[in-house]
């Protein structure tokens, strides 16, 4: 690479769900919060979760409000994450018509409130992104798939996408990549909630080498891989006598700490859009214990990447003694520091953020 | 998740023989009637019969049954809902034990069984604000 990338700072308000949720913030509130914490330029948020009537019942004069706060406190929307809800019938699966349909009034909601991004989730295939371009064309959205845990960006599934972006070549279609598919260790503060429901240390100690050697393998090839994984850690805690944690092991064992390597990035790097730097807890030495977040700053960085990165915060569901802005606060300043070692920098100025994530989203991955 | 907060402390409220208590959503975004697939609402160790639940939302009140197909009404992150069910409450008890189970689809997550769903419950103790 010829330049050296400079990611732009952020944050998604889904890192505030608990605080949000127990109503201490409301939307207004919250965004005047993160301004002030510094925490932006770059702001994320998620549809459903912090706009009431999302999105059929969204208002002008809402929309009109909210451009104005952000513009007040001077953030930059960096991406609305939206939802492929397949499963919203009890009867049936969306058809393709129907979910082409449901994705366009979310993707416009988007470009109303000034989001360029729209996150879109991995049940689309192929043909169904492809099916959305002329949506993203005409909002001027671009579509970042994300790339989560069980799957990573080396995975069969993404990579038939990728194929399909470098065929179709737009702009408008690419991938969030979300840290927490290369994760590197069970996170310490889980194993702690485990602790405070009394879960013996013996066990602890089992879910952690049991992931451990999941990671060793590296991430299950097949989807069957995968169920059985997802049975082990079930099958663990019920040889240990704790069989109502087996299901909780399971989903965040296999489903939020993804034991891909961070190479594994490279195979989608072009058409990396977005980044969702999942994370679930910054130790009292200032690091991450179980996300390599130097590593993928490096990695970001040496990759010319000038696109936002949203501190994602997903501890919460577990951690109910920390303050998450504090916790965000040290997320960001790991990555400040990882930024200025690989020998660059963090955006942190929304003037710059604004010009850079413009050009970012407007190259074809091969431009 | 945050199942704890799926009952609201000081919401149990009694009326001819119908108990009611509100409840949160234990999940992090906004889901449609379809996917509040069922639920369960027990005091002292007594539960509403099933047939007799309703589900108050937006406004409205619907069977679990009429439920299935609402697709409109939505379950916000920020709004209590109110479970009510046939429950007469036992006089001599000023505390009593309240326990809600939940069950919600996950519509954006299809695995190899079908649309994720999942099971949360609740138990609190409070008195009743109104008779």
């Amino acid at each position: 690479m010829s330049t050296l990338g400079t990611p732009i700072q952020g944050v998604t308000l889904y890192s505030f769900t608990r605080a949000s949720h127990a109503r201490q913030y409301d939307l207004e509130s919250l965004i005047r919060k993160v301004a002030a914490e510094g925490f932006g330029p770059g702001l994320e948020l998620i549809g459903f979760s912090s706009l009431r009537g999302f999105p059929n019942r969204i208002e002008d004069r809402f929309i009109g409000e909210f451009r104005e706060l952000v513009q007040e406190v001077d953030l930059v929307p960096t991406s609305l994450a939206v939802n492929v809800d397949t499963g919203l019938r009890r009867d049936r699966l969306m058809t393709q018509d129907e979910m082409v349909e449901y994705m366009r009034a979310q993707i416009e909601v988007a470009a109303r409130l000034g989001f360029p991004i729209a996150r879109v989730q991995i049940s689309l295939t192929p043909d169904a992104m492809e099916s959305l371009l002329p949506v993203a064309e005409k909002y001027g959205v671009t579509l970042a798939l994300e790339v989560h845990a069980d799957q990573h960006g080396a995975h069969e599934r993404v990579l038939a996408l990728r194929d399909r972006y470098e065929m179709l070549n737009s702009p408008l279609l690419g991938f969030t990549a979300d840290w927490g598919a290369t994760v590197t260790g069970f996170a310490p503060s889980l194993l702690e909630a485990y602790r405070r429901r009394g879960a013996s240390e013996e066990l602890l100690a089992a879910v952690v080498a049991l992931w451990d050697g999941f990671y060793a393998e590296g991430p299950p090839i097949t989807q069957k891989v995968h169920g059985e994984r997802f049975g082990a850690f079930i099958g663990l805690a019920a040889r240990y006598g704790r069989p109502e944690l087996g299901i909780d092991f399971a989903i965040n064992g296999t489903g939020l700490f993804g034991p891909a390597s961070i190479d594994t990035w490279q195979e989608i790097m072009p058409f990396i859009r977005h980044v969702h730097g999942k994370f679930f807890g910054i130790d009292e030495t200032g690091e991450e214990p179980s996300v390599p977040v130097r590593g993928l700053i490096a990695q970001l960085v040496e990759s010319g990447y000038h696109g936002a990165i949203s501190s994602e915060y997903e501890g919460w569901h577990w951690n109910n003694w920390q303050d998450p802005f504090e916790i965000i606060r040290g997320e960001h300043a790991l990555q400040r520091a990882a930024a200025q070692d690989a020998g660059s920098s963090m955006i942190t100025d929304s003037h710059s953020a604004r010009e850079l994530l413009h050009a970012h989203l407007a190259q074809p991955a091969h431009g | 998740m945050i199942a704890d907060r799926i009952i609201e402390l000081g919401t149990l409220r009694s009326h001819g023989g119908q108990t009611a208590v509100e409840v949160r959503i234990p999940w992090y975004r906004a889901l449609p009637g379809s996917c509040i697939a069922g639920a369960t609402l027990s005091v002292d160790g007594v539960e509403a019969p099933a047939d007799s639940l309703r589900w108050g939302m937006n406004g409205r009140t619907f069977s679990f049954d009429e439920l299935v197909q609402e697709t409109d009404e939505w379950w916000f992150p920020l709004d209590s809902a109110t479970l009510t069910g046939e429950l007469p409450l036992r006089e001599e008890i000023t505390e009593h034990e309240v326990r809600v189970e939940l069950k919600v689809y996950i519509p954006y997550i299809i695995t190899d069984h079908g649309v994720l769903h999942i099971e949360e419950n609740d138990t609190k103790t409070m008195k009743v604000e109104q008779r």
